[in-house]
């Protein structure tokens, strides 16, 4: 501009006065530049939607890995014209996993930021947090991380306007027990041990495991249990404990960093050979690929595997989200991705995105969707969460493709003893 | 320190209360709404820690335990009982009363790093017990399902805006009947006790009786701040009674001052600031509090109220002279 004329000498009152001329251009052009988004969002009428995650401690892994599956997703419904025509904004704040923070972060996305719709990629207690706030400002929800099965399954907390797309602790158990029963009576493994976490996930879902797989096989008998603490470093007593007690089979839904380190302090002292071990969240990429010596024939449920579902629509999500973000998707990638598609779908069938009208068209909504057992998902309309997801067990190599061999899960079977489940504890 | 005279106090008080509430009722704004009641839960919470640690030298690293307590009950009985707030509402003060009262006969009875220890097993204590009796609290999914709100005496606690005046209340009145505390000849005592407890007792005062009234009302009103919480989140979770809260108490103290009887509040209203404000750009909000709180202190050497009591007070005696 005129910063040429003035080198070498004082700028004349000319330099100025285009100077100052040039700067208010500058000026009105950032202005326009920062009100372009503004202008652009009241013409096509975007939408906004909110997600509280965790972006920061220790599961911030998780936290991450949700939010780039709906970005990745949201990019695709825009490129197809939006939701109902109106382009989608993603607004995602951190809870940092606090319950009163999740309800804040939420309040403000719904109060002040004007989002229409939750994602709530919060795990349990925040979950019900942001539960609550769904109660009170009515805005559609759709719970994307909470495996608690109490969540969707208790009519006393369910709300006409959340909904839960993930998979659940009681289906995930039935499937592992029907699955583990089969080769108990193959190989006659009846002295079991378990070694979960100490908390409401770890103590629930190893009682549900062993309870069914009681049922199934009665012969078996729990010789040992180990309840370490979450995020433990160490697992030298547990697995001391475990070498003590001699069993034939381990069952255990440690996960992430402590399944890792818990299997490669077991290596050392030669655990796996001993006892069949049965991990329910092995096969997930993040623990995958960051234990050192991988024993080959870990019993593990899927969480997300590119080879489970074996079609190439599952294959090339996977794939495709490793080209993006150079790493593979976890458990919560999907669920928090099928969930975009969900909205998606459910807005094009109420042909609004309506809070009201776009709950009803979800409830009992079935999508194609490369994450469903038979390529399709299906929202459940009595408890507003989701059925005929992939779930499957296998066992585990130690280099890609990791899980090769999946056995599905027979959701006629998981649906008739969560039935069952829901009966004894007062559901229905 | 003299405290002011009734009326007097009754006029501060209506004057804070009223300048509390203007911004949200004039505004309608949810954020204003929703940042007064949770400055009320935590102002409330940081004082009486600050009368712990600030005049009485005791510094409790469990006191979240009394905030969770306060949550818990408060919620369990709404849930439960089916009685109305208020009887809620007492039952908590009382039970939180009685509940310190016990913790406190032996914690007081500790001085400096030991104490601090004592509370904080207390606390673990507490925080597994909450995690351990499951089908009374939810365990650490913590108690789901709501917190049912009867309309009491004409005010609807469902509705967010008469919250946030209810929460504005409690906030002024626990500040009006923690500062008469502090004000009185009892706390007069207790810091007489923080400077010098040998002393105190060589002057004929049963140092470990004022040093339990102490804890019993600092863990009142913890409690009071945690009826707030649960109000706000609508349920109670076990991160209320974990030693982070406590923490927490203790980091708000340090950023808003030790020694002015507001600072505690000053140091509220910059933590949920900082929080709110730096949440909505960046995930490293803990990268950014780390930067505040190293400025505050390595910089002031002091929370920002003690810094700016003591220029005023320098410049005082400057014009005089």
């Amino acid at each position: 501009m005129s910063t040429d004329k003035t080198r070498g000498g004082h700028p004349t009152a000319s330099d100025a006065v285009s100077r100052r001329s040039a700067l208010a251009l500058a000026g009105s052009a950032a202005l326009v530049t920062v009100a372009a988004p503004w202008v652009a969002r009241a013409q096509a009428k975007t939408i906004r939607i909110g997600m509280p995650t965790i972006l920061s401690g220790r599961v911030a892994t998780l936290g991450i890995s949700s939010r780039n599956a709906v970005m990745m997703e949201v990019e695709k419904v825009n490129a197809a014209g939006g939701l109902a025509g109106r382009p989608i904004e993603m607004v995602v704040r951190d809870s940092k996993g606090q319950p009163q923070e999740a309800a804040r972060v939420v309040r403000e996305l719904v109060n002040t930021d004007g989002c229409e719709i939750i994602i709530d990629a919060e795990a349990s207690s925040a979950a019900f947090a942001v539960h609550e706030v769904a109660r009170d400002l009515g805005m559609l929800t759709i719970h994307t991380c909470s495996e608690t099965s109490q969540l969707s399954a208790d009519p006393k907390l369910r709300i006409p306007n959340a909904f839960r797309c993930v998979r659940q602790g009681v289906h995930d158990s039935v499937a592992g027990a029907a699955y583990a029963a089969k080769i108990a009576k193959e190989k006659g493994l009846k002295k079991w041990a378990t070694c979960s976490p100490d908390y409401a996930y770890g103590r629930d879902t190893t009682a549900e495991f062993i309870y069914y797989l009681k049922q199934f096989v009665p012969e078996v008998e729990v010789i040992s249990e180990s309840w370490p603490k979450l995020f433990q470093p160490d697992y030298t007593e547990t697995i001391t404990k475990l070498l003590q007690a001699n069993p034939q089979a381990i069952y255990s839904c440690i996960w992430g960093g402590d399944l890792t380190a818990f299997i490669d302090q077991g290596n050392l002292y030669g655990v796996f050979g001993k006892a069949a071990f049965f991990a329910v969240n092995m096969a997930d990429y993040t623990v995958l690929t960051a234990v050192k010596n991988l024993p080959a024939g870990v019993h593990s449920g899927n969480r997300y595997i590119k080879t489970f579902p074996t079609t190439p629509q599952n294959a090339a999500w996977g794939d495709a989200y490793r080209q993006k973000y150079n790493e593979y998707p976890t458990n919560w990638s999907w669920e928090n991705a099928a969930a975009v598609n969900f909205l998606a779908e459910a807005a094009k069938k109420a042909g609004s995105t309506d809070g009201k009208k776009m709950s009803e068209a979800l409830k009992g909504l079935t999508i194609d969707s490369p994450f469903g057992m038979n390529g399709k998902i299906t929202m459940r309309a009595e408890d507003q969460t989701i059925v005929d997801y992939a779930i499957g067990w296998g066992t585990t190599i130690p280099k890609e493709p990791y899980m090769p061999n999946v056995t599905p899960g027979d959701w006629k079977q998981i649906v008739e003893y969560e039935t069952a489940w829901k009966k004894s504890k007062g559901y229905l | 320190m003299g405290a002011p005279s009734i009326p007097r106090a009754l006029a501060i008080g209506a004057v804070a209360f009223v300048a509390l509430v203007a911004a949200p009722l004039a505004t309608g704004s949810t954020v204003l709404i929703d940042f007064v009641i949770r400055l009320s839960a935590l102002a409330i919470f940081a004082t009486s820690l600050n009368l712990l640690a600030g005049y009485g030298g005791m510094v409790s690293f469990g006191h979240g335990m009394f905030y969770g307590f306060g949550a818990y009950c408060f919620a369990l009985m709404m849930q439960r009982t089916g009685v109305s707030i208020p009887v809620a509402f007492l039952t908590t003060v009382v039970g939180a009363a009685l509940v310190s009262a016990i913790i406190g006969a032996i914690c007081v009875r500790l001085k400096e790093v030991y104490f601090s220890f004592v509370t904080l097993a207390f606390q673990m204590l507490i925080h597994a017990i909450i995690l351990a009796a499951m089908p009374l609290t939810g365990g650490d999914q913590g108690l789901r399902g709501g917190v049912p709100r009867p309309v009491f005496l004409g005010v609807d606690l469902s509705n967010q805006m008469q919250l946030c005046v209810f929460s504005a209340f409690l906030l002024v009145a626990s500040l009006l009947v923690m500062h008469h505390v502090v004000a009185s000849p009892f706390g007069a005592t207790l810091r007489m006790i923080r400077d010098n407890a040998q002393r105190a007792a060589y002057l004929g005062v049963a140092v470990d009786r004022v040093r339990l009234k102490a804890f019993v009302i600092a863990a009142v009103f913890a409690a009071v701040g945690g009826v707030v919480q649960a109000l706000f989140v609508s349920g109670a979770y076990p991160e209320f009674a974990y030693w982070t809260m406590s923490g927490e108490g203790i980091f708000v103290i340090m950023l808003g001052g030790l020694t002015t009887f507001l600072g505690p509040t000053l140091g509220s209203v910059i933590m949920l600031l900082l929080n709110d404000v730096v949440t909505r750009f960046t995930h490293y909000h803990g990268l950014v509090l780390g930067i505040v709180i190293l400025v505050a202190a390595l910089g002031l050497r002091k929370g920002l109220g003690d810094f700016v009591v003591e220029r005023l007070a320098d410049r005082r005696r400057q014009e005089a002279a």
